[in-house]
């Protein structure tokens, strides 16, 4: 199999198609190689993924009530199959590992997941992620054929639309499944709309917080220092108190406040791996040998319940 | 119905040892079970239990597998059942390598109606496996599923996505890849513990299967090092709680973070 310089992109979503095709055109650069699209939505979306900056959109049309995104796996294993572009990246989404997970089983190949950095050494890909929760980072490139990525939201920052961009719209007819999963129903999850990852500040609650009802105090503190809450995955996976919006680290949110502030968050390397972008870090835990204290700037080893209180205190009287 | 359900031995995090030139050393680790793992198991026992069917585990790797401590853990948690394919040429094996290795399983047990594999690994969470089996079996195969009941003509299932929750129609054999929300996974009752070590276990090399394509890995690591760390100022506070508050605002001042 020939693999040729061209960098495709794939995501049922289409403001992180926009990332892609961003990303796909730096990579293009160094590749030497095309930019290609390939858009599931109306004739409208294939045309805007042009003015993204894609040289070149497969259009595989828009999706029925009854269809589901993954329904074009074939289709895109014999696009890729036909064409042979050198790296494939897929929006990181859930739906998105789904699809990339199953193109690669029919490419013969693995996924290198949730690409943290990326470079062309010698006109090879070659992807870094993260392993053990973080702890460990790897390097890794695909042996054979087409290399599949995938490269979660705000990796890459879109470009503004440029309308005097010239494209070509390849229409795709559909390889129909043999076997599928059929759709009886689709329902809007209730989803909490934060944006932790550009948060200023957040106060961070860890499982050293005892009681659902405690969160209240914190949701006092944070209102008065203009926080955002945020957790560790325990708390909201696990207890459920806080949605799965809220927790920090390697599966979770990886953040970038000026203060984050910790109350009885241990800190493990899952959690600890998204805080290290991070300007001042503070904990605060009962635990004098908590693995969080080397990593903050200012801690406190002390009950959570005395200084949340008299923090909440001072901050009052401040205002 | 006979349910394959699929787990990973994975060192403990705390015996991951980061050497002076930042690579990473694994040679102390205890190796268990995957905690994400663990929603498979109890997914498939608890549906083997309303359906009257039997719940079968797998496990495929190199010498860790030969822990028998690991066997009885995870008979201990309800698999009539095990199954372990060990082989040097596992060792490090890939999803590639991993999904073939299940596929020619499944193809050589031949009665399996699903197979269930948890969300990711606790060690890579590359969370691609159970997917890449379906695909190589040529069954329905999806991920993020959160809910399996039985259906009409096979399962039905939820499965909650970011901003959706869909519930879809699965022809079975099928194999599903489940979350943490599924299920709370029980604790084995001492019962369960003695009967563990009676419960059959079978071994095979990949000699044994029909493995497609090479035995070897299709990505290829070229480095793990630990990440850089970011030094921090770790300076700890100290006095009454009125005090430690106090300072902590006047060095947060300081900062101009407030």
């Amino acid at each position: 199999m020939v693999i040729n310089n061209n960098i495709w992109v794939f995501s049922e979503r289409l403001g992180t198609l926009a990332e892609l095709i961003a990303g796909a055109n730096e990579l293009a650069k160094q590749t030497h190689g095309k930019v290609s699209a390939v858009v599931l939505g109306s004739r409208e979306n294939a045309e805007q993924a042009i003015e993204m900056g894609a040289d070149n959109i497969f259009w595989l049309g828009e999706l029925s009530e009854s269809q589901l995104v993954e329904d074009y796996v074939p289709t895109l294993a014999k696009l890729v199959k036909d064409s042979t572009p050198m790296c494939i990246m897929i929006g990181a989404t859930k739906r998105g590992k789904a699809v990339a997970g199953r193109l690669a089983a029919r490419l013969g190949t693995s996924v290198i997941t949730d690409i943290k950095a990326f470079s062309i050494e010698s006109g090879e890909f070659h992807g870094t992620h993260m392993i053990y929760g973080g702890g460990a980072i790897r390097i890794e490139k695909a042996k054979f054929g087409t290399t599949i990525i995938t490269i979660g939201q705000g990796f890459f920052n879109p470009k503004p639309l440029d309308s005097t961009i010239q494209g070509n719209i390849n229409e795709i007819s559909m390889v129909e499944p043999e076997k599928k999963i059929s759709l009886i129903e689709r329902k809007k999850k209730e989803t909490v709309s934060v944006n932790l990852a550009s948060a200023k500040k957040v106060v961070c609650l860890g499982r050293g917080v005892s009681k659902e009802e405690d969160l209240d105090m914190f949701r006092e503190m944070a209102r008065l220092l203009g926080a955002e809450i945020g957790c560790t995955r325990p708390l909201s996976e696990g207890l459920g108190w806080l949605p799965r919006e809220l927790y920090i680290g390697v599966s979770g949110v990886f953040i970038k406040p000026d203060l984050y502030i910790s109350f009885g968050v241990s800190g493990q390397v899952q959690h600890t791996v998204g805080i290290t972008a991070s300007k001042v870090v503070v904990a605060i835990d009962k635990d004098e040998n908590a693995a969080i204290f080397p990593q903050a700037d200012y801690g406190i080893v002390a009950d959570l319940y005395k200084i949340a209180p008299a923090l909440i205190d001072v901050l009052r009287r401040r205002t | 119905m006979n349910i394959l359900v699929c787990y990973k031995l994975v060192p403990d995090a705390r015996d991951i040892e980061v050497k002076a030139d930042g690579t990473i050393f694994l040679g102390k680790a205890e190796w268990n079970i995957g905690q994400y793992d663990l929603n498979a198991v109890e997914a498939g026992v608890s549906l083997a239990e309303q359906t009257g069917g039997k719940t079968i585990a797998l496990s495929i790797g190199s010498s860790q597998l030969i822990n028998s401590k690991a066997r009885k853990d995870i008979l201990s948690r309800g698999p009539e059942e095990l199954y372990l394919v060990i082989d040097d040429c596992l060792e490090g094996a890939d999803t590639n390598l991993t999904a073939r290795t299940i596929a020619a399983v499944v193809k050589k047990l031949s009665d399996v109606d699903l197979v269930i594999c948890g969300e990711g690994s606790s060690d890579l969470y590359f969370q691609q496996v159970g997917l890449q089996v379906g695909e190589l079996l040529d069954w329905p195969t999806t991920n993020s599923v959160t809910k399996i009941e039985i259906g009409d003509r096979g399962l039905v299932i939820e499965r909650t996505l970011e901003q959706d929750v869909e519930i879809l129609d699965v022809p079975l054999p099928a194999v599903l890849s489940v979350t943490t929300d599924i299920n709370q996974p029980r604790l084995p009752s001492m019962k369960e513990i003695l009967r563990a070590g009676k419960k059959p276990v079978t071994e095979w090399s990949v000699s044994d299967l029909t493995v497609e394509g090479d035995l070897e890995n299709q990505v290829e690591v070229l480095s793990i090092n630990a990440p850089p760390t970011v030094d921090r100022k770790q300076i700890m506070i100290s006095g009454s709680s009125e005090e430690m508050v106090g300072q902590l605002i006047s060095y947060l001042s300081k900062e101009g973070v407030l």
